[in-house]
């Protein structure tokens, strides 16, 4: 047996798989694609999220909640191990709202949420003069704000990078310009790519993102996954204007202010709009006025991995065993989750998540 | 909204004598363009400047004229300084004109960015004092201002353009350190008689050279080992000469080793390029008519390949023949009996490339520069931080970009985009087709915030 994993997929998710199963003494290869592969690690928002998720399955919430608790540990060990810093800060998260009546369904639904897991949820409402003190630029047509104290953000391509160096150091293998075509399992798995070669592993992690879709069905997983494409903008570098990010813009750590994100479904297209770069301008100008005369210098659209009920799929093959699907659209606040206790989901030890609830049985076969 | 049977990009060589044309077959014709005036770079601000300071600048230069006067004349839509910062499909084309953002639709598109100066980042190329020949003649071109002293550093017909035009403003340049080499002399041999049927370029070009040696300006050919020296400016250029160092004391140094063509706009809209190796660059591939893989893109001018101004022209109106049969206001015995004598012309003109890119290649050092050099000025990424990307998995140059945010900042990668291709290409052993390059998105140039808001009203207006 060449490597006792193989894992599909070189993003954030498959590389934070890898990296905790090196640390468990694992033999990890990764597959991983080509400069023009749609790669949601390249192109997401980058926060560290925990509020409006899981409004219907607690049970997610909770998971984004372990994960985001145990984030700052695992960036800093990346961050030694490597000597790439992956700038994070935790110290909450805005949702901003323009209408009362927005602001106050939302918190009906945050208390339902908050009930059910046991009271842990910790946010505070702040109407506009109490989000002013916060936010000095904030607008006078934002009402008010949910400030959710477990919320954060990161510099996801230094979470990228960082993972991409410390897989390597520990011994991981990272096969770069992989195309998978097919994976069988007649003695052990058998991974062959579009080049010809042959990978033999003897589990395998399918983390290929989008990938996944036409990938999945060959290996017994249901994978009903689809592109929503995400618009993001982002400006010039400001001096600090934005204390705590919210969904609609945060200002990240080199100084830029990143404004998304659109939701749209369209298929396999990437590409950013005229309506879309608009719409979020004018958004992230209502609710920060001074926004109107910075800069765009970069846009892009990223292409999010959604389940129909957007929560994570985490699915063992029935038909081939010891191949695992691990999917989700929120791969950044997941990582350090997906990089420390994932690894037990695998090896199947007692110390386990009870993953449960994200398995594909909540799919109808249709 | 406007809408044009085609928008053309750029009133440069190209752009006018395609505008003129386009709009004498009765085609209703916008081009854009950055400056208030006509004359992309090559004829910057020639209505102005022409009569001032035509003596300096020559008569290859004054000839402008000819094609602003004709675009002036035309019943084309010159929308002049418009900044377009996207293109998208059907034609929607998004740009800002004095500080507002607006919109035209075009069934047709044709680009005539023409070119950019290839960067060349050798140790020392980011401080102040250093700039591109090219910028320093436009600053002659547009204001009349000549550098004291300059020194000009590379290789290639325009560093001896600016030395002549230097020389005859009476301020010559302190010395050329010339990158090319004896051998590029030799091998540009082999093409000789495309540069004798390109006699009166070659012509020109020992004009130019007698003036600079009548103005007895020091020349270093075959110089290696640049580099620019000071301490927060310039001071020196420091470079190797027949084996020994050498050292001139500056405060301005011209840097030039060719142009490529600006595909930008191109690459946005998803045309393909291949690899040029005869011009060390991207080309967009076109058929014989400047065609683009993408249904009604067209691309003429340095932007389609390197030829210069009188190739642009040429290659403007053949594109719109071609734009003008696809529109059926041409038929296409009329548009053949139209191109022949266009591409006997361009025939003509194109005759001496080949000797030209042979004798003066890209200087080799900038192409694969040290690893304390920066080849990304936005983001001050160095060479050895992309060589280090391409260790941990980068294959191409849009994971560096995230791996290092090189190609990040406000000029869109535009100056370090070959570069950082040409790294990895090295770096991976692959070719700079497998490399690839950036993956080129609005906008394409900056845009503020408000700018875009302001249309989502305009956009939201029209749908209700």
């Amino acid at each position: 047996m060449q490597t006792d994993y193989a894992i599909i997929g070189g993003g954030i998710v498959g590389l934070s798989v890898a990296w905790g199963l090196l640390q468990r003494g694992r033999t990890v290869t990764v597959l991983d694609g080509d400069d023009g592969s749609f790669r949601a690690s390249r192109g997401n928002f980058g926060l560290v999220w925990v509020q409006s998720k899981g409004m219907n399955q607690p049970r997610y919430a909770q998971w984004s909640q372990q994960s985001a608790k145990i984030w700052a540990e695992f960036a800093n060990e990346l961050g030694e191990n490597t000597g790439q810093n992956v700038p994070l800060e935790q110290k909450g998260g805005y949702d901003l709202h323009f209408s009362e009546e927005t602001l106050e369904a939302t918190v009906e639904k945050y208390e339902e949420l908050k009930a059910k897991l046991g009271g842990d949820y910790p946010y505070e409402v702040l109407g506009h003069n109490a989000l002013h003190k916060e936010e000095p630029h904030i607008g006078p047509k934002v009402v008010g704000a949910i400030l959710h104290y477990q919320d954060g953000h990161a510099n996801p391509l230094k979470l990228l990078l960082a993972l991409a160096a410390d897989v390597r150091r520990m011994g991981g293998k990272v096969l770069n310009g992989k195309t998978v075509t097919d994976v069988r399992q007649p003695d052990g798995f058998q991974i062959s790519c579009v080049d010809g070669s042959t990978i033999s592993a003897g589990k395998v992690v399918l983390a290929a993102g989008l990938g996944a879709a036409g990938l999945g069905p060959k290996m017994g997983f249901k994978a009903p996954i689809r592109p929503q494409r995400g618009q993001v903008l982002i400006t010039e570098k400001l001096p600090k204007l934005i204390n705590r990010p919210s969904l609609i813009a945060r200002q990240v750590d080199e100084g830029g202010i990143q404004i998304g994100a659109t939701n749209e479904e369209v298929g396999l297209d990437d590409r950013v709009t005229q309506p879309g770069l608009s719409g979020l301008a004018a958004e992230a100008i209502a609710a920060y006025p001074a926004l109107a005369r910075a800069q765009l210098v970069r846009s892009w659209g990223a292409l999010r991995i959604l389940s129909p009920d957007g929560l994570p799929i985490y699915q063992e093959s029935t038909v081939m065993p010891g191949a695992f699907l691990v999917t989700c659209h929120s791969g950044i606040t997941l990582a350090a989750a997906h990089a420390r206790l994932l690894p037990d989901w695998l090896e199947g030890t007692h110390a386990a998540p009870d993953l449960e609830v994200f398995n594909e049985d909540r799919f109808a076969i249709s | 909204m406007d809408k044009y049977d085609v928008a053309i990009i750029g009133a440069g060589p190209a752009g006018m004598a395609a505008a003129a044309q386009a709009s004498d077959l009765g085609l209703s014709t916008a081009v854009l363009d950055e400056q208030i005036r006509a004359g992309g770079q090559i004829y910057r601000d020639v209505d102005k400047a022409a009569p001032q300071r035509g003596e300096i600048l020559g008569k290859d230069y004054t000839d402008g004229t000819r094609l602003t006067k004709a675009l002036r004349q035309s019943a084309v839509d010159h929308i002049a300084g418009a900044v377009v910062w996207a293109i998208e499909d059907e034609f929607r084309i998004s740009y800002t004109c004095e500080g507002r953002g607006a919109q035209i639709l075009a069934d047709r598109i044709l680009l005539a960015t023409g070119a950019l100066e290839r960067p060349m980042p050798i140790p020392g190329w980011t401080l102040p004092g250093v700039m591109t020949a090219g910028a320093g003649q436009i600053l002659l071109k547009q204001s009349g201002v000549v550098a004291r002293g300059a020194v000009l550093v590379g290789s290639g017909p325009l560093l001896y353009l600016i030395a002549a035009q230097m020389v005859r403003a009476g301020l010559p340049p302190a010395a050329m350190i010339e990158t090319q080499v004896r051998g590029d002399t030799f091998r540009a041999l082999r093409h000789l008689g495309g540069a004798i049927r390109g006699w009166p370029y070659m012509a020109k070009g020992l004009k130019m050279l007698a003036e600079i040696k009548r103005a007895k300006v020091p020349r270093y050919t075959g110089a290696t080992e640049i580099s620019i020296e000071g301490d927060g400016k310039t001071e020196a250029v420091t470079f190797t000469h027949k084996g020994r160092r050498q050292r001139i004391d500056c405060e301005t140094v011209f840097l030039h080793h060719g142009v490529v063509p600006n595909a930008q706009a191109a690459r946005s809209l998803g045309v393909s390029h291949g690899w040029d190796a005869a011009q060390s660059a991207f080309v967009p591939e076109l058929d014989e008519w400047g065609q683009s893989d993408v249904a009604g893109v067209f691309i003429a001018g340095d932007g389609a390949g390197i030829g210069g101004a009188k190739v642009a022209e040429h290659t403007g109106r053949l594109t719109v023949l071609k734009i003008a049969e696809n529109a059926k206001r041409l038929s296409t015995q009329d548009r053949n009996r139209m191109a022949a004598p266009l591409r006997r012309a361009l025939a003509r003109e194109l005759a001496v490339r080949p000797f030209l890119d042979a004798a003066y290649p890209p200087y080799s050092a900038a192409l694969q520069p040290t690893d304390s050099t920066v080849v990304c000025r936005c983001e001050e990424v160095t060479a050895g931080s992309i060589r280090g990307y391409a260790k941990i998995g980068c294959l191409g140059p849009n994971q560096t970009k995230a791996f290092g945010r090189a190609g990040m900042g406000p000029c869109q990668g535009r100056y370090c985009g070959l570069t950082v291709t040409a790294l990895l290409a090295d770096a991976n052993g692959q070719s700079p087709d497998e490399t690839g390059y950036y993956r080129i998105r609005a906008p394409l140039k900056p845009v503020t915030l408000g700018e875009l808001a302001a249309m989502n009203e305009t956009t939201q207006d029209a749908t209700e």
